[in-house]
């Protein structure tokens, strides 16, 4: 890890989400103003500049005094996405595998249910072309490509119309020569079109993952290039001394040059911002371990922070487009936080199944109709109208007492959800309480156990507009003896751009076995991603002396398919010491699976490289002291059976170092903390309350 | 006797689930068989102390995971709960008791709580070989097939077993996977037994009787209800498709609804009967995949366990090809198995229209090859597969280059490229070969491929329908049949080919049929 910077002054940080555009400016001394306005789908840019300008008034400076960071993350790649917002987008492959994208992996992903479906892939059958040309699997040229065929297939397509092409050669992974002449001869004949190259997008084995993300990068590229070629110009405009950097979804940051040639690394830039902000507290509190848990509206996310870092997985789906089934989306190649999403949120709705089971989502209420305590006209009982029965919520006092519930139409839905029980209201609420925790522990298990991890006690960090009221029982059904609610729950991604370092990762498959490696290759390979790395940390502004680079290889017995991630020094490759590789993913084998297998050869398969600048200083704002803060006043909370009167508190107006026994309850605007008995919070010099068990 | 309110009853319930999927998704990553990994080919389940499967792993495929269920009872019979001790891992393969080949083996490890048996942890995964004749459908006996593993401890009291240890890894061809993959089922019994004890600590159970009970009368229950809704009378369907070396197989099936009680049967009476080549199925596995394909219409969402099994009848004929006996040649049986659940769904269009799916390919296509590469190092692949089109659905087309009723992802072109010296020349869809129709069927794929060798080399295809095509529903017209060519002849072979080494091989995989007049 490199040196810590040291702060130079105002920091700026807009997070656009799918509702609210989020801001946080900081400034020298640690104080931060933060604000939220909607977010605006026709030009996002009007509700970045809005947000930005709130932020700015109320802390009374001029843009010229923003002189650290301006960082971003946006929802702007996936909703083109979601939304199929991009230009005419062509595929071209190797001659007789064209249908790549239709083909898939031939699985359907749920064997029991006749009626699933896939999103239509973002090239369409009549766009999807094929040169003659062939990659070997150990990199030879079969085949070169015909620069005619290649300029005249450029031609036809912009007289198509077409904008952006993504060019997936088979075997381009190991040799992506041919993509280039390719692109070469395209690009003379046709200027204008944008040309993504699977191996310079996604250089992995495997062409229909990398086809897929290809595609992707392709088609977003040309809706956001421009954008931030905009926003850039936008901001140099008003006087922001430096350029902005954009977040990515493996948890950092880079300059609008690589962000504007690989879109698709944006996606999910958001929440793996809420991540980092997990990762930062987990620095402050001296914690190694944590898990993330951020439940909102219609989904509960959770991420687990390893050594201080957020775990990054290799690959993940985009719109899922069958009850969102995994499997059901596109399959996205690139380095992203290992984040795993359930449908359990406030508007998940309660039902009796056929079984006279009670299940609760994953059909969300979401905003519109909303749960039935909104009176918008939902009628069907959800974990938020749970919350108003039990009083964990206050119906008064929802989002500051802005939005008034109807407590009275909560409870008269979950008098009729109990009459399927043969329970009252109370108790068939209480039970919507327990099942969605359950739901969200079980998933946070089954996602740490996946991974070889143990995840008893580790302490959670928990946020969003659900998360703190829920926190305290998915700790206890996790044996986690500490929660922690972070200040800034509200615009918590926001918050976590700005200690987010800059990043790259970088990946290159290149098949083959450990015993016989071929070294040399294998040293080019990582010092060809170390060049990369090392343009992407220049452009955002790292030094030399700040960088770090840090190494992983995929690998798997012969004979399996899944490969797991060894990381290794870097003297271990310049080395080439394969005994001391070999130790490694097994030791990695070892903690995934339990065994380990001396007998069975291993094989390399990817080189992973990521590149990181130092992750930026972000002083505790200063607190004050003073008299600790008394109950603002009591009421009955039905947690337990005995519905006890429990006290209620300002979060605003505690102390910093008061303590809270629980039972008890914290109220903040956008959400409330619930401190179950047997916790006792107290409130930590950062402005965290941490709640501790027993 | 029930004494958990729906809310309990769910939280318990859905703690079992994960508990064994948990494990099944560790036994698929980690798999050295490759149809185990891309196909989920495999299945865990939690068993009571009475050998009823209790609840299984949402992954699986529905001939592993019904089959399991199934051989608990025999587990039980053989070994009662009462005289095993902790440390004691059970075993077997046999095909008539557990999953119909014996590449398939089943592992059980008691779970014990107390110093008393009070379940088992059950484990069916497809091992990479078995020894005897390898993949494919030529064996003329079950004992040319491989190793037969009866009931029997692979552990006792925490000690193997090692005079079977050692005859199963001298009488397979890749011991070291076998060894992995079957320590690998240990290891998911023991996670899979302190997982359970964990649960029963947290919410203060000394046994999982009652637990047990109660979910297995609610799953009954439960189908007994969705049967309840149906149309009383006996359903025929039929369904015709040719196998390797050119037999042509009729599976017949009358399915008898009975609202009055809740209850459905299922009978082959009138199917083919046994073949001379190893594609012949054990009732285990035909019940496996005729209960899959009505579940997937009553309600895909009804649990699967020896509750929700209970209500539906499967028999046949002794002797027929869904009811095989000894010693009669099962190791495809897959082959003639994934075409079980077409006669079925036709029976049940009759009932229930808008769930059923046409007739698709049907089974996989499945290779294996073995020679040398250019440099004259042998090799020998591991087995790879294709599908062809699904079925239209009465409101949805067919899934293009996908199979129904397993659905097995297919290796990747590159991974196999990398892997062995073929080179592969195509693989597209095969446009038009799906059925016409307001529903079209999915389109089959063409593949092409050659070796790099100067060698000849050995071929192993199992392919299927490739004279008769997948019927439509409802006047869709029916899917284009599969061809099979080596340097453009067609080929129809049951064994293994010697090929030279220029020789170019062409898969057309069959479409699948359409749903209603185009």
């Amino acid at each position: 890890m490199g040196e810590t910077p040291a702060l130079r002054g105002h920091a700026l940080a807009v997070d656009i989400g799918g509702t609210f555009t989020d801001v946080v400016l900081r400034a020298p001394d640690g104080r931060s103003v933060t604000d939220k306005t909607l977010t605006t789908h026709r030009n996002l840019l009007d509700g970045f500049f809005r947000a930005v300008d709130l932020a700015l008034d109320r802390a009374g400076i001029a843009p010229a005094a923003v002189d650290d960071v301006t960082v971003h993350a946006t929802t702007l790649v996936t909703n083109a996405v979601i939304e199929r917002r991009g230009p005419p987008t062509a595929l071209v492959t190797t001659k007789g595998f064209r249908d790549v994208l239709r083909i898939r992996n031939e699985h359907r992903y749920d064997m029991f249910d006749p009626q699933i479906e896939y999103p239509d892939p973002l090239v369409p059958p009549e766009l999807t072309f094929a040169l003659d040309e062939r990659v070997l699997a150990d990199g030879r040229i079969a085949r070169p490509v015909d620069a005619g065929e290649a300029a005249a297939l450029a031609r036809d397509l912009a007289a198509r119309g077409v904008q952006a092409v993504a060019l997936c050669l088979l075997n381009a992974y190991r040799n992506g020569a041919n993509e280039a002449a390719a692109r070469e001869a395209m690009r003379r004949a046709a200027p204008a079109l944008h040309i993504a190259l699977s191996s310079e997008v996604s250089p992995q084995i495997r062409e229909y993952p990398r086809a897929s993300t290809t595609v992707m990068n392709a088609y977003t590229q040309p809706v956001v290039a421009p954008y931030l070629a905009a926003l850039s110009a936008e901001l140099s405009r008003r006087g922001f001394p430096n350029r902005p950097l954009i977040m990515l979804s493996n948890g950092g940051v880079v300059g609008t040059q690589v962000a504007g040639t690989f879109p698709v690394r944006m996606i999910e830039s958001g929440p793996a911002a809420g991540a980092l902000a997990a990762t930062h507290f987990s620095e402050l509190l001296g914690a190694d371990r944590l898990l993330s848990f951020d439940m909102g509206g219609t989904t509960a996310k959770a991420c687990l922070i390893l050594d201080r870092k957020p775990l990054v997985a290799g690959e993940f789906e985009v719109d899922r487009r069958y009850r969102f089934k995994p499997g059901s989306g596109f399959p996205i190649t690139i380095p992203s936080v290992d984040m795993i999403e359930i449908g359990a949120g406030g508007g998940s709705i309660a039902r009796i199944d056929n079984l006279g089971l009670l299940k609760v989502g994953p059909r969300s209420a979401g905003s519109e109709p909303g749960p039935v305590c909104y009176g918008r006209g939902g009628t069907e009982p959800t974990v938020t109208d749970a919350d108003v029965v039990l009083g964990l919520l206050d119906a008064d006092r929802f989002l500051g007492g802005d939005m008034q519930l109807d407590g009275a139409g909560a409870e008269a839905a979950f008098a009729r959800l109990g009459d399927r029980l043969g329970v009252d209201a109370v108790t068939a609420a209480r039970g919507v309480f327990e099942v969605v925790c359950e739901n969200m522990a079980g998933a946070a298990r089954a996602h740490a156990t996946d991974r070889g991890l143990d995840w008893r006690g580790l302490p959670m960090l928990a946020f969003g507009g659900a998360g703190p009221v829920h926190a305290c029982r998915v700790a206890e059904l996790l044996d986690c003896a500490q929660v922690i609610f972070p200040p800034m729950a509200s615009v918590l991604s926001a918050f976590g751009t700005l200690v987010s370092p800059v990043r790259l990762d970088l990946v290159r498959s290149a098949l083959d076995t450990l015993d016989t490696l071929d070294w040399d290759a294998a040293r080019a390979l990582i010092a060809g991603m170390a060049a990369e790395g090392r343009a992407a940390l220049a452009e955002a502004g790292v030094a030399e002396a700040g960088a770090t680079f840090s190494l992983g290889v995929d690998c798997r017995y012969r004979g399996q398919q899944n490969e797991v991630t060894a990381e290794i020094p870097m003297a271990v490759a310049e080395a080439g010491d394969a005994v001391a590789l070999r130790a490694a993913f097994e030791a990695a084998y070892e903690a995934l699976y339990g065994i380990r297998l001396p007998d069975v050869a291993v094989e390399v398969v990817t080189w992973r490289l990521a590149a990181r600048g130092p992750i930026p200083a972000a002083p505790p704002p200063p607190l004050p002291g003073g008299a600790a803060a008394a109950p603002r006043t009591h009421r009955r909370v039905a947690v337990e059976p005995a519905a006890p009167e429990v006290p209620v508190y300002d979060r605003a107006a505690l102390a910093v170092g008061q303590r809270i026994a629980g039972p008890a309850i914290i109220e903040e605007r956008e959400t409330t903390l619930v401190i179950l008995r047997g916790w006792t919070a107290q409130v930590h010099a950062s402005g965290a309350v941490i709640a501790e068990r027993g | 006797m029930e004494r958990f309110d729906g809310i309990t009853l769910e939280i318990l319930w859905s703690n079992l689930i994960a508990t064994v999927t948990e494990q099944a998704r560790a036994l698929q990553r980690i798999a050295f068989s490759p149809i185990v990994r891309e196909a989920g080919d495999l299945a865990t389940a939690l068993f009571d102390r009475r050998g009823r499967m209790v609840a299984q792993a949402v992954t699986g495929t529905p001939g592993h995971i019904n089959s399991l269920g199934m051989a608990g009872q025999h587990f039980v019979k053989a070994f009662p709960p009462d005289t095993l001790s902790p440390g004691d891992v059970l075993i077997t393969n046999d095909p008539w008791l557990s999953a119909g080949h014996f590449f398939d083996i089943t592992v059980m490890t008691p779970v014990f709580r107390g110093g008393r048996c009070i379940g088992f942890f059950g484990s069916t995964i497809h091992h990479t070989d078995i020894g005897g004749y390898g993949v494919g459908a030529g064996a003329r006996d079950v004992h040319e097939e491989g190793l037969w593993i009866p009931l029997a401890k692979l552990y006792e009291a925490g000690r193997p077993n090692a005079l079977l240890h050692d005859i199963i890894r001298r009488n397979v061809r890749t011991p070291e996977h076998v060894a992995g993959d079957l320590a690998a089922q240990v290891a998911a019994g023991r996670v899979g037994a302190e997982r359970l004890n964990t649960l029963c600590d947290r919410q203060g159970l000394d046994d999982i009787e009652a637990l047990s009970a109660a979910v297995l009368e609610r799953s009954e229950q439960a189908t007994r209800e969705s049967i309840r809704k149906l149309r009383a009378g006996t359903f025929q369907g039929a369904s015709v498709f040719d196998v390797p070396g050119g037999q042509k197989i009729t599976l017949r099936c009358a399915v008898t609804v009975d609202p009055a009680a809740g209850e459905m049967t299922i009978d082959f009476a009138g199917s083919s009967p046994e073949a001379p080549i190893g594609i012949n199925v054990v009732l285990n596995y035909t019940a496996a995949y005729a209960n899959f394909a009505v579940r997937a219409c009553l309600d895909p969402d009804l649990p699967n366990n020896w509750g929700s099994l209970r209500p539906v009848k499967v028999v046949a004929p002794e002797g027929c090809i869904v009811n095989c006996r000894y010693p009669a040649p099962v190791n495809a049986r897959h082959v003639v198995g994934m075409y079980v659940p077409f006669p079925v769904l036709k029976a049940l269009h009759q009932v229930m229209p808008d769930r059923v799916v046409a007739e698709g390919s049907g089974a996989v296509w499945t290779i294996q090859i073995q020679g040398r590469d250019e440099e004259g190092r042998p090799f020998t692949s591991s087995m790879f597969n294709y599908s062809g089109g699904m079925g239209a659905r009465r409101d949805k087309p067919g899934l293009d280059a996908t199979c129904y009723p397993t659905g097995v992802a297919a290796v990747p072109v590159e991974v196999l490229e990398a892997a062995m010296p073929i080179e592969f020349t195509r693989k597209e869809l095969r446009p038009g070969s799906g059925g016409a129709g307001r529903q079209r069927g999915g389109d089959g794929q063409v593949i092409g491929y050659r070796m790099r060798t100067r060698d000849p080399w050995l071929l192993n295809v199992v392919a299927s329908r490739t004279e008769v095509g997948p019927e439509g529903l409802e006047g869709g017209a029916p899917g284009q049949a599969g061809r099979f060519l080596v340097n453009g002849k067609p080929v129809n072979e049951a064994r293994k080919m010697l090929m030279q080494p220029q020789d170019d091989v062409l898969m057309e995989t069959p479409g699948g049929g359409g749903y209603g007049p185009a």
